[in-house]
């Protein structure tokens, strides 16, 4: 039997053809799976009264990391965020983080917890050895404290003590200037209002040393009626308050206050006040409020803050939070650090991540740094302003000085044996 | 032994004959349930799947204690949590500032919580249904209050951080994760086992008889409150063994554990698994823990899932999953016997 060629494409060639074929539509598969992906864990809180904390979180961190992987990922890995809720209990939030280490196959963790909760990740991070950055604490002790200290883990938030300092001080230069001498406070009933209120107190008796508080109110976290409160400040006649009352209680205690004329009759010092969250939710916000800065676009006033708080107002159509900066911060600096360290391995980032600075348009000249001794954030953008009612809300903001805080840290830390 | 049991001791022996058996044979369960849990590291390498036994070990001894409140002696208690909360407390604190073997704060652990109990019930057992529902629960607001407000030794709302030691002990090594994992496993089947003896000995019976009608167990000479007060202690005693294993599973111990939402949870559990067979509540807490961990998994709007099973085990089958199976059974034999 003779063989004879039919026209057309022959079998070898079809062959080929298809392997051609197959080797087109395979190859950025090939490649990918090359560049194996690098999944990165997020334990945070979704549900519940704090979920807003979770949810600005868990955008910033997307929107970091969508611009990490267009610029080809950590050190060439993409990036897969693996992000859950913890609804802010400590064993779960314990639990989630070593389900996606042990099961998930995170080789990071970015811990989204706040308070107890991230006290408990840390655990977790001491227990597995993962590289583990906190983006929400800002409870001082968990790196102050030199009995939490571990190699691996890292903050990347503002902190309780620094507040109390540029408070301290920004608010003695106007009881100075106005006379203010008699003080109250108004905080919330937890570790958090307490140990705020007493740093910040400390700091403006020092540079106001005839600064005397007469009255102090105690409301409980998450109370819904402040009359009591209210009315026990206006008996006691102060000429200025001070309160660290956050989020929701802040804008319930605003609203109510306001019914009583409160804000005519003192200078007010909310430290959590200029947030976005707190800014837009008060049906009348007051005049002449003394806040702090959590996250403002407009401070630290530079084109690359105000592009960040745009784009993020664009793509999830609210303003970010305080927590958003920091977590946004985060992915930036594991950016940086992998590219210092050329490598994606948990270990050499967190070499490299020790003292790093990086550009960061959140930092108070531009760069922020992760301070080497204690594996935390300095150098952010702080300061204090006063309020007016519609956008930007906060427009003038006093930035704080780095060089105090260093030195007043440093005096705090010896004071509570940490040094 | 009340003088009635005494004169009725000669014609119960081949009861007790039974009730021997049947201690026996819950032996032989607990030590076949022992060596399937433990040997379950040689079969996988899942960490995941340990710390699910480890938290099901934590949350069951819990649970089933709390059972022997809610189904055996009908007091429905609404702050069992605080004892969870006390048992993790007392077991870090110990470890932490006196760092004596880790036997000896257990120890010490159960006894600090059976004497708290016992002041605590000696007021509640006093109380019936409702009353005693909100003054447990308001003990345990009390106890939770006390844990944030005394924060220079509690560490507050914080917790208590920088971990909790775990050294060495008879070549127990609860750092290591197998070990943790082996000593909680021995730990629930101890607690399960013992706490079966209990709800299986005449105590238990007069339990479930003070349940269903205390003038009748009164009028037979019990002295119900002492019997209450008993079944308080052992309950709280059990559940801190519970909030230890938890302790050690997060290494610390946080406020959250002795908040109403853990007693809650436990209610909730009995409610899943059923109050009227021992191992309802250890099946409520596998079932609610698999819930808990698949449905987080995937949504953050976990409350509407956990809603409907509610809803479904209340409304539909209107009992825990093996209060129903058990029913199921023994309606299906009756049917079998009545043909």
């Amino acid at each position: 039997m003779t063989r004879t060629r039919t026209p057309g494409i022959s079998r070898r060639s079809t062959l080929a053809l298809m392997g051609a074929g197959a080797m087109s539509v395979a190859a950025p598969w090939v490649a990918r799976a090359q560049a194996k992906t690098i999944k990165i864990g997020m334990p945070t809180i979704l549900s519940g009264r704090v979920a807003q904390l979770g949810t600005s979180s868990r955008n910033a961190v997307m929107l970091e990391v969508e611009k990490v992987n267009a610029a080809g990922g950590l050190a060439g890995r993409q990036i897969e965020m693996v992000i859950r809720d913890s609804k802010g209990q400590p064993q779960e939030a314990a639990r989630v983080a070593r389900e996606l280490v042990n099961t998930d196959g995170c080789e990071l963790l970015l811990d989204g917890e706040a308070s107890s909760g991230s006290f408990a990740v840390h655990e977790v991070a001491r227990d597995l050895g993962v590289l583990c950055i906190h983006t929400c604490s800002e409870a001082s002790s968990l790196t102050a404290d030199p009995k939490q200290h571990i190699p691996n883990a890292f903050r990347c938030v503002r902190q309780g003590i620094h507040d109390s300092i540029v408070g301290g001080s920004y608010a003695a230069a106007i009881a100075k200037t106005k006379g203010l001498k008699k003080w109250a406070t108004c905080s919330p009933d937890y570790a958090y209002g307490r140990d705020t209120t007493g740093e910040f107190t400390l700091y403006l008796k020092r540079f106001a040393p005839d600064v005397e508080i007469i009255s102090e109110s105690w409301p409980k976290l998450f109370q819904p009626d402040y009359t009591e409160v209210v009315t026990k400040i206006l008996q006691a006649k102060p000429q200025a308050l001070y309160s660290c009352l956050w989020g929701g209680d802040l804008t319930s205690y605003i609203d109510q206050a306001n019914i009583y004329a409160m804000f005519s009759q003192m200078e007010v010092f909310a430290v959590n006040m200029a947030d976005y969250t707190a800014l837009t939710v008060v049906k009348n916000l007051p005049k002449g409020i003394h806040s702090g800065n959590r996250y403002i676009k407009t401070f630290p006033t530079t084109p690359e803050n105000a592009a960040w708080g745009d784009a993020y107002k664009a793509k999830y159509n609210e303003y970010p939070t305080n927590w958003s900066w920091q977590n946004a911060t985060a992915v930036m600096f594991l950016a940086e650090a992998a590219k210092k360290a050329n490598s994606a391995d948990g270990k050499k980032i967190a070499e490299a991540l020790k003292g790093l600075t990086i550009k960061c348009p959140f930092g108070a000249d531009g760069t922020v740094t992760m301070r080497g001794d204690d594996h935390t954030l300095v150098g952010y953008a702080i300061g204090w302003g006063t309020t007016i009612p519609q956008e930007p809300y906060v427009p003038e903001v006093k930035a704080g000085d780095w060089k105090t805080i260093f030195e007043l840290e440093a005096e705090w830390k010896k004071s509570k044996g940490y040094t | 032994m009340t003088e009635l049991e005494a004169g009725r001791a000669g014609t119960l022996a081949p009861v007790r004959g039974g009730a021997a058996l049947g201690r026996y044979r819950d032996i032989l369960i607990a030590l076949i349930a022992f060596a399937v849990l433990a040997s379950l590291p040689l079969f996988t390498g899942s960490k995941a799947l340990l710390d699910f036994v480890i938290r099901c070990s934590a949350y069951g001894l819990f649970a089933t204690s709390l059972n022997l409140l809610v189904g055996y002696t009908g007091l429905t208690s609404f702050g069992h949590g605080m004892f969870f909360g006390l048992g993790a407390y007392s077991f870090g604190l110990i470890m932490q500032k006196l760092g004596v073997p880790i036997p000896v704060a257990f120890v010490a652990t159960l006894a600090i919580t059976a004497v708290i109990a016992a002041v605590i019930g000696a007021i509640c057992v006093r109380l019936k249904e409702i009353y005693f529902a909100f003054v447990t629960l308001a003990f345990q607001m009390l106890i939770h209050s006390t844990i944030l407000s005394w924060a220079s030794f509690t560490g507050g709302d914080q917790g208590l951080r920088g971990g909790i030691p775990r050294p060495a002990f008879l070549g127990i090594n609860l750092a290591n994760h197998v070990h943790l994992y082996i000593a909680s496993c021995a730990l629930l089947i101890l607690g399960l086992l013992a706490m079966r003896q209990i709800a299986q000995s005449p105590f238990g019976y007069t339990l479930r008889m003070i349940r269903d009608n205390a003038a009748r167990a009164s009028f037979l000479g019990i002295d119900v409150w002492r019997t209450k007060l008993t079944v308080f202690v052992l309950a709280a005693v059990f559940a801190s063994m519970g909030g230890m294993v938890m302790a050690l599973f997060v290494s610390g111990a946080y406020p959250e554990f002795a908040y109403w939402t853990i007693s809650g949870e436990g209610i909730f559990i009995n409610m899943l698994g059923g109050v009227s067979t021992f191992l309802g509540p250890m099946v409520g807490t596998v079932l609610l823990l698999l819930l808990n961990d698949t449905v987080t998994r995937f949504t953050e709007y976990h409350g509407i899932v956990l809603g409907v099973v509610i809803l479904f085990f209340a409304l539909g089958l209107r009992k825990g999953l093996l209060d129903f199976v058990a029913e199921w059974f023994v309606q299906r034999r009756d049917a079998g016997e009545g043909r």
